[in-house]
């Protein structure tokens, strides 16, 4: 029932949450996304992915202020819980493993000029 | 700032209302504050117009399921539905609840839509004749109009005409020229087992396709019918003729003489069709089956031959009309010119146009859709008088509503929501009876209907439509009344008839019933009487057990052997050879010229040919001179009454020994005696002037008169004896009184529609009466218990029932008497020998409606009287 794998947007999203907090909301989410990647992130999808993680017991979530530019609504804040972290840090451990164990030959070589 | 000069834009509003609607209320708003602020951020960054189309994508991104799903609710949040389900709930309960009267409910509206709907698959019926062709708005038949003292119309036109409009005109497209007539005897000369059958044929030229929608299955459309002896024929003859075997090439053999080709073979006819011809040969074979037919005369007109044609597109046929009196001019002699005038008939027209040969008049098809008007009002009205009895019951319930806030626009569609729950349902059950009730009407008429919901869209929307105007016009009256009560008075009790819309208004809607019912009881009896007039009045000629029988050959001496052949059987009494029976749908109208007159008469007389067995087989009245002889080489005349009339002659006895000149083969002879009018067609046409020849040449049947004991053997003497003379054809038969019963098909199918109508109008009728009586009868208990116990007799009682509706019946009868009397004095009017429209019928009427008033009424009204007065009084 309750997936506690991370789907690799999920995973942007856990980290980003990371990355702005204690600001991180679907919006701020999503516009650094957007940056990050230059594809277009809707905050729908954002906030998709925020319910699944929050129901996975990766993200924790409290109202914040409200602005005037959301016509005087609250925004809906995340934090990162101890499991989320976890699963964060394991994503990363494994990605790390698989990185050193690439032969250098193997990857055809790209320039980044 | 860059977008200081505009507004600063807000998202399209009714996005927000969207997702209220969509959006589980507890993530609504962060949802929707972050659509805002995305929003903003991208009008500061790219401007209003990007914002505006990336806002598109921003809101279809939450449009998925995660978002709809709604956790469990923590507190109900009543939507529309809710509400409407209660409507519902009370409506479904309450129908349960009055068991009986949502019974007569439903089952009065299912027969009203019933009707309606029967009469609205009739009706489209035949509206659809002949509408298929993809050019029927320039299809037109040439037909002829006779031009003399009176009238006379025909579909024929003379031969040559098709030649004379192709040569001299340039109106038509495409002209062909039919020549059609049914009881072919049309044979297959390469079966083993001599195979014979009757069937319509047609010779056709080929141009009759290339207007007409009749597509091939078989064959090559170019070249069907342009060579002679060639022939097509349906799929269904095809399958009947041929089997299973390729139908193209094989031959058939039309009256044992012309044979002909099979070259192509066409789709089944449509059952919406006039062309009812299913076997098309060659029209220049025409001139091998009947030289006559097939002549260059302009002088009579062949029943049967008919000229189609294709206007241009940009031809008026009221051009061609203009056009037709130079024809005539050009054909005929002075004379002939005035009284040979062609018409125009659309296509459109022939199914309707009973004067040349339309099966049913348009004013007919509309009576019937009033008749189905009538039908869907009395069903109304019974809803209407039932639901507005029953509003007291429910004071407590609108009583209580109101205090709880509902609004009266509230409760008025609570009722019709209950209104339309029962439409509904007497909908289906409507649509249930009529499918099942289809098979029957169609045998009765003898048509072939079908009610098909998801394959025409008409009815489809028909019936939508029919559903709507049910639902307002029964639903409305009695909702606005019970939306329109006083809480306080409600839930007291203290509601009382007065309250719940007035008497008078429901007396009102009795009466209509009444009216209509009576409506159709006194048209009902008035057609009856009519047809039976028809059927049974004195023809003037005997009728009654004579068997017609066909004569196929008419050459000597096949044809003395015939006679001497059947004439000996035992139970023959008498027998003739005739060309029709003395009343029949017209074999010849002729020009004629009497004594030494050198003009031709300004009528046309009738002729029957008939040996001088004649008039006593029929039974006909010599007034003045003698009987033909048998002879056929002396031509001898007998003529009726009304020719001696027309002549200018007063006394029968001036006439005998003159001569006359018919216009058939120019035959001149001598008048040797008078007989007495009859009746030589049907009663919706007068008495023509005729007279009576002999001729061997027109000997097309033999009456026989027989005794009528014992039939069936004798019956099967005669096909003995007839096929021992006429081996290569088939037997046939006919009762004179059967042939004769049949000139008044359309009127006998007129009149059992209206029988069936008039019984359901009845019985919807008498089942509001008797809602209405037993809701009286409940109300007024109390006031029966009373009167008892102070003493009323049963038949006080019974009339403080009876009066109300006698009052309601007699006045309904004033209303309906002289209606009827102005639409059947209108119906009579088609017959030129009719009823009249007496007291009696009316008596006879009024006297069916009490009855059927009181049938329905007496019971619950003496079960109301017998109850025991204890029990009514005894709780208060």
């Amino acid at each position: 029932m309750r997936r506690s794998d991370l789907g690799e947007f999920e995973e942007v999203v856990l980290l980003s949450v990371a990355v702005l907090t204690p600001q991180a909301y679907s919006v701020a989410i999503a516009e650094a996304l957007e940056e990050e990647t230059g594809r277009t992130v809707t905050t729908g999808a954002v906030h998709a992915a925020l319910q699944r993680l929050e129901k996975k017991g990766f993200v924790n979530s409290q109202m914040g202020e409200a602005t005037s530019e959301r016509g005087g609504r609250r925004k809906r804040l995340f934090t990162v819980t101890i499991a989320g972290s976890r699963i964060l840090h394991e994503v990363q451990a494994v990605r790390n493993r698989l990185w050193n164990r690439i032969a250098p030959s193997s990857l055809p070589k790209i320039s980044f000029t | 700032m860059a977008t200081s000069d505009c507004k600063p834009d807000t998202p399209p509003q009714w996005v927000d209302k969207l997702l209220e609607w969509l959006c589980p209320p507890e993530i609504l708003e962060e949802v929707l504050g972050d659509l805002h602020e995305r929003y903003y951020l991208r009008v500061q960054k790219e401007g209003v117009k990007k914002a505006r189309s990336g806002y598109w994508r921003e809101v279809l991104a939450y449009l998925r399921p995660s978002i709809f799903r709604r956790k469990s609710l923590q507190y109900s949040y009543p939507t529309i539905t809710d509400m409407l389900r209660n409507y519902f709930n009370i409506a479904r309960r309450n129908v349960y609840r009055n068991k009986a009267y949502s019974l007569i409910n439903v089952l009065g509206l299912a027969l009203g839509i019933t009707g309606a709907i029967l009469i609205f698959t009739l009706v489209k019926y035949h509206l659809s004749f002949d509408t298929f062709h993809t050019e029927k708005d320039r299809i037109y038949r040439v037909t002829t109009e006779f031009h003399q003292e009176e009238i006379a119309y025909d579909q024929g036109v003379p031969q040559p005409i098709g030649k004379a409009l192709r040569d001299d005109y340039t109106f038509a497209e495409k002209i062909a020229m039919v020549y059609s007539n049914s009881d072919w005897l049309v044979s297959i000369p390469s079966a083993e087992d001599d195979k014979k059958f009757k069937e319509a044929v047609a010779f056709a030229e080929p141009e009759f396709f290339d207007m007409l929608d009749f597509p091939l299955i078989q064959g090559d459309k170019n070249t069907i019918l342009t060579k002679p002896n060639t022939a097509i024929v349906t799929e269904r003859i095809a399958e009947k003729f041929f089997g299973d075997q390729n139908p193209i090439g094989q031959m058939i053999r039309v009256h044992n003489k012309l044979e002909f080709r099979v070259t192509g073979v066409l789709r089944d006819l449509p059952i919406n069709t006039d062309r009812r011809d299913e076997i098309y040969v060659s029209y220049s074979n025409l001139k091998d089956h009947n030289e006559w037919l097939a002549g260059d005369s302009w002088q009579g007109v062949a029943g049967g031959m008919h000229c189609f044609m294709l206007l241009k597109p940009d031809v008026l046929p009221s051009d061609v009309d203009k056009a037709f009196p130079e024809l005539s001019k050009k054909y005929y002699n002075e004379r002939d010119a005035e009284i040979y005038q062609f018409k125009l008939q659309p296509i459109s027209d022939i199914h309707f146009n009973p004067d040349l040969g339309g099966y049913i008049a348009k004013k007919n098809l509309w009576a019937l859709s009033l008749i189905g008007l009538f039908l869907i009002i009395t069903a109304c009205v019974n809803f209407i008088n039932l639901a507005t009895a029953q509003a007291l019951r429910r004071a407590k319930e609108i009583g209580v509503r109101k205090v709880l806030g509902s609004k009266r626009g509230q409760l008025f569609w609570q009722f019709i929501a209950e209104t339309a729950l029962i439409t509904t349902l007497a909908l289906v059950l409507a649509f249930v009876i009529a499918q099942s009730v289809l098979p029957y009407l169609n045998q009765l008429l003898d048509i072939q209907l079908q009610i098909n919901i998801f394959q025409d869209v008409y009815l489809l929307i028909f019936l939508l439509f029919l559903l709507l105007v049910v639902i307002v016009l029964s639903g409305s009256y009695p909702g606005l009344i019970m939306a329109g009560f006083q809480p306080v008075l409600a839930l007291k009790g203290k509601l009382s008839q007065k309250h719940a819309g007035g008497f008078s208004l429901r007396r009102g809607l009795v009466v209509t019933q009444f009216v209509i019912s009576q409506l159709l009881i006194i048209g009902t009896i008035v057609i009856a009487n009519q047809m039976r007039y028809s059927r049974q009045a004195d023809m003037g000629f005997t009728k009654d057990a004579i068997v017609m029988l066909p004569v196929p050959e008419k050459e000597e001496p096949t044809i003395s052997a015939f006679d001497s052949e059947i004439s000996q059987l035992a139970s023959v009494e008498k027998l003739t050879l005739c060309s029709d029976a003395p009343a029949s749908e017209g074999w010849a109208s002729v020009t004629v010229r009497y004594g030494s007159r050198t003009e031709i008469e300004n009528f046309d007389i009738t002729v029957k040919a008939g040996d001088h067995q004649y008039v006593p087989t029929f039974n006909l009245q010599l007034i003045a001179g003698r009987n033909l002889l048998p002879s056929d080489t002396v031509r001898e005349f007998l003529i009726n009454e009304t020719a001696v009339r027309r002549f200018g002659k007063h006394s029968p006895e001036d006439v005998i020994g003159k001569k006359i000149q018919i216009g058939l083969n120019n035959s001149k002879g001598t008048i040797v005696g008078v007989v007495k009018d009859f009746h030589n067609t049907s009663f919706h046409e007068a008495i023509a002037p005729l007279c009576i020849t002999t001729s061997t040449k027109w000997y097309y049947n033999c009456a026989v008169k027989i005794n009528p004991a014992n039939l069936p053997s004798t019956l099967s003497a005669l096909e003995t004896s007839w096929k021992e003379v006429f081996p290569n054809h088939i037997f046939e038969y006919n009762f004179l009184d059967e042939q004769i019963a049949r000139f008044y098909e359309a009127d006998s199918m007129i009149f059992r529609l209206i029988q069936i109508f008039a019984s359901i109008a009845i019985i919807i009728g008498c089942l509001g009466l008797y809602g209405l009586i037993s809701f009286m009868a409940a109300q007024k208990t109390k006031e029966v218990g009373v009167r008892k116990v102070l003493g009323a007799s049963l038949p006080s009682i019974l009339w403080l029932f009876g009066q109300e509706f006698t009052r309601l019946l007699i006045l309904a009868f004033v209303i309906a008497a002289p209606l009827a009397w102005w639409v059947m004095q209108n119906w009579l009017e088609n017959f030129i020998y009719r009823i009249e429209i007496g007291v009696g019928i009316f008596a006879l009427a009024i006297a069916a409606t009490f009855l059927i008033a009181i049938l329905t009424v007496s019971f619950q009204s003496v079960r109301a009287a017998l109850a025991n007065p204890v029990d009514s009084l005894r709780n208060e």
